[in-house]
């Protein structure tokens, strides 16, 4: 089929193709080769930087804020994810018309939709509002990690949906007939099936806490500064130094494994879905 | 009898729905739905000395927005938010010329290599947003390589950076969102009825004839939906304009940005959002129509 397209275009096509997968890897391997800046008073490459970088004890504490932040809320996302994927390809009725029965498919696209800035900014009124009303849920590492359960939901719940919707309904009844209960059926039964999706959920949900800037940013306190934000505040003040750039190619790396980890896992199942973003 | 069983369970299923579903749905509606409607109602209330929401109902954060403050009308905002249109159509356009060719190229490849190759478009937006950004003034900065080419050239004044300006924006945006165009319209180039393309050959067209006939209609949907997820975000972006922008290349994410941190006006920060909104609704629902139109309904819905 594909190769109905002459030899000449496909030149032309790889040609074209190439240099943009060159140019999309060329910023990001620039951070890395500045970040083997030389020492203060030598030439040459070194990883003086990543020194620096290392007892740099505001930079420690920001990379443990964000794992907290990454671990904290995927985790919590996941189980909501999951037994919110599951409910609605288990229990909704199917081909349903009107709002009510719309509901929740529009309640799931909206963190989806949303502008991320839109997102964070409503964050920010609404945790200040409830902080200056009740006292609790000052701007800090928990109003992010709120933030960021809000925003993995979606994700983990299409991807457990997805993988739900191409079993076989017969299984459910099979195990019904074999006289296990909802709760049983859940945990022999759903749990293993979805193990793959349910696996990817989590890792996908840790890939956007990495990943985001903006909610963060707007739900962050004083004390709350996570690697991006630290970055950002970074950058924006005094230019890109070598400890940035240090900072910036451990990760890009740490996303790529685990990018690569979630791709071969989730690979051996239907391979687009995937990768697809939303 | 039977009827009382078949109403016991559905209620049963509609119980487990909640219990299952219920939580989840909650936790977005209780901390993104009611803050988001909280957000747009503050665009109507009056801003005190702090700027922060008091009553009366105004419709003066509106007036604001369009230019209007105690010294006069002044045409900024219209200007930054006309410039946000248009960076994010240059976005969109850059990464649709570049997506088509690269999908094909991709699926003319062996079918081993296809995922992976894919996963090369993917990856880079899998890190972190300000980090990839930042990437690019290792490239445009006032003494990056980059930019001295663009010095020899006299395109760029000396001392001065690409970054930060106008074209800097633009590249960050089409860095950023190339891989949303890039993965609906692959989805949609994947199921192409090649018949189609071997009739239309059939029949003596070729080259941009033959393409414009049978491949690009057919792969219109995937990219009416590349569209969407490019211009929206691209639109309302505020990490790029922010470390790649500058003064002179603001954009409606920073201005709406600035009303909530730096000089707090919420009620206006909140009547821009509602404008910046507007727009993006205003984007959905159009080319929602024309997907329909076009023959493609159901693709841009996901």
């Amino acid at each position: 089929m594909s190769k109905m397209v002459p030899r000449g275009v496909r030149n032309v096509l790889a040609g074209i193709s190439w240099p943009v997968y060159i140019l999309l890897y060329t910023p990001l391997a620039l951070v890395a080769f500045y970040s083997l800046a030389p020492a203060p008073n030598t030439t040459g490459h070194s990883v003086y930087a990543y020194g620096v970088l290392f007892h740099d004890s505001t930079v420690f504490v920001a990379l443990q804020r964000s794992l907290v932040l990454a671990l904290g809320s995927a985790t919590v996302s996941t189980i909501l994810g999951t037994l919110l994927g599951y409910g609605l390809c288990r229990f909704r009725v199917a081909n349903a018309r009107g709002l009510a029965a719309n509901l929740p498919s529009l309640i799931i696209y909206t963190p989806i939709i949303m502008p991320s800035l839109v997102f964070g900014i409503s964050e920010l009124i609404f945790f200040n509002f409830i902080h200056s009303e009740t006292g609790i849920l000052s701007a800090g590492l928990m109003t992010m990690v709120i933030a960021h359960i809000t925003f993995q939901v979606p994700y983990v719940a299409l991807t457990v949906f997805a993988r739900l919707a191409g079993l076989d309904p017969n299984l459910f009844e099979a195990s019904h007939d074999l006289y296990a209960n909802g709760i049983k059926s859940f945990f022999y039964l759903t749990v293993p099936v979805v193990q793959p999706a349910i696996i990817g959920g989590f890792l996908l949900g840790i890939t956007l806490s990495i990943d985001d800037f903006t909610i963060s940013f707007f739900t962050a306190g004083p004390g709350s500064v996570t690697l991006p934000i630290y970055i950002y505040s970074a950058v924006a003040r005094k230019g890109i130094s070598p400890e940035i750039n240090a900072l910036g190619t451990l990760m890009i790396t740490t996303v790529m494994v685990l990018a690569i980890a979630h791709f071969f896992i989730t690979r051996s199942r239907d391979r687009r879905a995937s990768l697809l973003p939303t | 009898m039977a009827r009382t069983a078949a109403q016991g369970e559905a209620r049963a299923r509609n119980f487990r729905l909640w219990l299952t579903a219920g939580p989840g749905l909650f936790w977005i509606v209780l901390f993104l739905l009611i803050p988001s409607l909280v957000l747009l109602g503050i665009g109507f209330f009056t801003s005190n000395d702090y700027g922060s929401p008091v009553l009366p109902l105004t419709l003066t954060p509106f007036s604001q927005v369009a230019g209007n403050s105690l010294l006069g009308w002044d045409d900024g905002n219209i200007v930054i938010i006309l410039r946000s249109l248009e960076q994010a159509g240059i976005a969109t356009v850059v990464s649709a010329l570049l997506s088509y060719p690269i999908v094909f190229f991709i699926m003319t490849r062996e079918a081993s290599l296809r995922p992976l190759l894919l996963l090369l478009i993917i990856l880079p937006s899998w890190t972190n947003q300000v980090v990839r950004t930042y990437a690019w003034l290792e490239l445009l900065g006032p003494n990056a390589p980059l930019t001295a080419v663009a010095h020899a050239l006299g395109i760029v004044p000396p001392d001065l950076g690409i970054a930060p300006g106008a074209f800097a924006v633009t590249t960050g945006l089409a860095y950023n969102y190339l891989p949303y165009m890039i993965v609906p319209l692959y989805a949609s180039a994947e199921r192409l009825d090649w018949t189609l393309v071997e009739a239309g050959r059939d029949l003596y067209a070729s080259g941009a004839r033959l393409f414009w006939h049978t491949v690009f209609p057919q792969t219109l949907p995937g990219l009416l939906s590349g569209v969407i997820f490019v211009a929206i975000p691209a639109f309302g972006d505020y990490v790029v304009p922010q470390l790649l922008g500058g003064d002179k290349a603001l954009m409606i994410g920073s201005l709406i940005a600035n009303q909530f941190t730096e000089t707090p006006d919420w009620p206006y920060g909140a009547a821009l959002t509602i404008i910046m909104l507007v727009f993006t609704g205003a984007g959905l629902v159009g080319f929602r129509i024309l997907t329909r139109k076009l023959g493609g309904a159901g693709e841009a819905t996901i």
